[in-house]
């Protein structure tokens, strides 16, 4: 691989916020092997904080503390790399003795929100999970566009079987970030686990308007790809309980009203879904599994 | 009471599932037959790794896996899961409710979930569950002797196969060529019901 190239889709990694550590770490040694660093110029801090947390994540300590030295010697007392070193404490250290280390920074600093966030992700993972959502809470009413924050939020909430409270925390991630289709389909889903139908088959029908390509093409000639099989799914799942049981389409926390035409969205869930296992995919391949599925929406 | 052997070819590719999401939860069902006795755990299908917790794709990933253990003259006798942290090793809520749906048509259903500690090590990276006979919870088993160890009632059909495991994913990194339902809801083009790249049935 060329230098180049590694050094292209380690950007795009950064800029994606992706956690391919072993790539990256692969990657990343040899950007330092063949002397990349000095070819990027301001970039080379960024990709020596992205370095250090994909060497943590792999076990490779040794390569880790020699970024994190050059970083400390580049800018120290910086609240960016306290928190990286917060991380590499996690790594080897009890909790205590990280969470006694994230305590002093707050109290220098008690609007560093990455140190705060760092401090609650210790308490869920040693098992305070009451503590660690009175945390995050509070931590929202100071940041609160913080979409990566309420997103934690509505997985502790569904983790613990409190899906109401997680689709509450999910509704204020639409409100900050309402173009991401993937927010979308997770509080569909959210929505559906919770039992309000109604709004989850809403929701899956928002993710198809928002990822099914542009709508000049004939909808017949486009098979739906990527998240919107997956929300067609999702409205075919919905639309065939709500058949079964037309109960469920008036059973709604959020007040949405029941879908009007469900036997149609049923019976369009049904004719996508078809058109996606029946068309090549974007390599040339088939769909797999396509008898399992046909003879699940075939099913009454 | 029935005993259990896990074929090679299942053990692999529940270890494939969690090596390719290290820092993620993941959960599937084990695919087998009850036969004189011992539950044999023949493959299993992987199901999803971005929401454990939520139930529309699981409800549609396990439909779809039974129709597919059926055409293939296989029964889903049981669950996996590995967590998010490394020395969690608890069956969450919705893995106690899968399962428990999974009894009401299998009755000896069993679930495992896996030991991150354990992952690399080269051991069985699998701790058993079964239901507890006076309640509904499930808890880790306790068995004399130990479950994988000599004459236990969960055996490996071959005791090579986790350190093949490693190996399989550390040279020849063959996890990346798994895929579970999360990931072929995202491409329909991916296998994750036959998984035949990774069928790797001799140890």
């Amino acid at each position: 691989m060329s230098l180049q190239s590694a050094l292209g889709q380690l950007a795009t990694y950064r800029s994606q916020n992706t956690r391919a550590s072993q790539d990256i770490f692969e990657k990343g040694s040899l950007v330092l092997q063949k002397n990349g660093l000095k070819k990027m110029g301001d970039n080379s801090w960024a990709f020596l904080e992205q370095l250090t947390l994909a060497a943590i994540d792999v076990g490779r300590l040794d390569v880790a503390d020699q970024c994190l030295q050059s970083l400390t010697d580049k800018f120290p007392g910086s609240p960016r790399v306290d928190c990286i070193r917060g991380i590499r404490v996690e790594a080897t250290e009890p909790p205590e003795v990280a969470l006694k280390y994230y305590g002093e920074l707050l109290e220098a600093d008690s609007a560093n929100a990455a140190i705060w966030k760092r401090r609650i992700s210790i308490l869920r993972r040693t098992g305070k999970i009451d503590k660690a959502v009175t945390e995050l809470s509070q931590y929202l009413d100071t940041f609160y566009t913080d979409v990566e924050g309420w997103l934690e939020l509505a997985d502790m909430y569904a983790t613990c079987g409190q899906y109401d409270y997680s689709l509450q925390a999910l509704m204020h991630v639409l409100l900050l970030a309402p173009q991401n289709p993937f927010h979308v389909l997770q509080a569909a889903e959210t929505a559906y686990t919770a039992g309000d139908l109604p709004l989850s088959v809403k929701m899956f029908l928002t993710v198809v308007d928002m990822t099914d390509g542009d709508d000049s093409d004939s909808l017949a000639e486009s098979a739906p790809r990527g998240i919107t099989v997956r929300a067609w799914y999702g409205v075919k799942l919905c639309a065939r309980r709500i058949a079964r049981d037309a109960r469920l389409a008036t059973i709604s926390p959020s007040s949405t009203p029941p879908p009007k035409h469900n036997n149609t969205l049923d019976e369009l869930a049904t004719e996508r879904l078809r058109v996606a296992y029946s068309s090549s995919g974007q390599k040339g391949e088939i769909a797999k599994g396509r008898e399992e599925v046909f003879t699940w929406v075939a099913a009454p | 009471m029935v005993s259990y052997t896990i074929l090679h070819k299942a053990y692999v590719k529940i270890f494939l599932h969690a090596a390719k999401h290290p820092h993620k939860p993941v959960n599937g069902v084990l695919l087998g037959r009850l036969s004189s006795g011992v539950v044999t755990i023949q493959d299993v299908i992987p199901l999803l790794h971005h929401w454990t917790s939520l139930s529309p794709m699981m409800e549609i990933g396990l439909t779809l896996a039974k129709g597919h253990a059926e055409s293939v003259d296989l029964s889903l006798v049981g669950y996996y899961q590995a967590c998010e942290r490394i020395d969690d090793t608890a069956l969450a809520p919705v893995g106690e409710r899968v399962v428990e749906q999974l009894r009401t048509q299998f009755s000896d259903v069993i679930a495992f979930v896996i030991d991150g500690d354990a992952l690399g090590s080269g051991e069985v990276a699998l701790i058993p569950y079964l239901p507890q006979a006076s309640s509904t919870s499930w808890r880790p088993q306790t068995l004399n002797p130990p479950a994988f160890a000599p004459g236990s009632r969960i055996m490996l059909a071959d005791p090579q196969t986790p350190s093949r495991a490693v190996a399989l994913v550390r040279d020849d990194h063959l996890h990346h060529e798994f895929g579970d339902f999360d990931d072929h809801l995202e491409d329909v083009t991916i296998d994750w019901l036959r998984n035949n790249a990774c069928n790797i049935t001799d140890p």
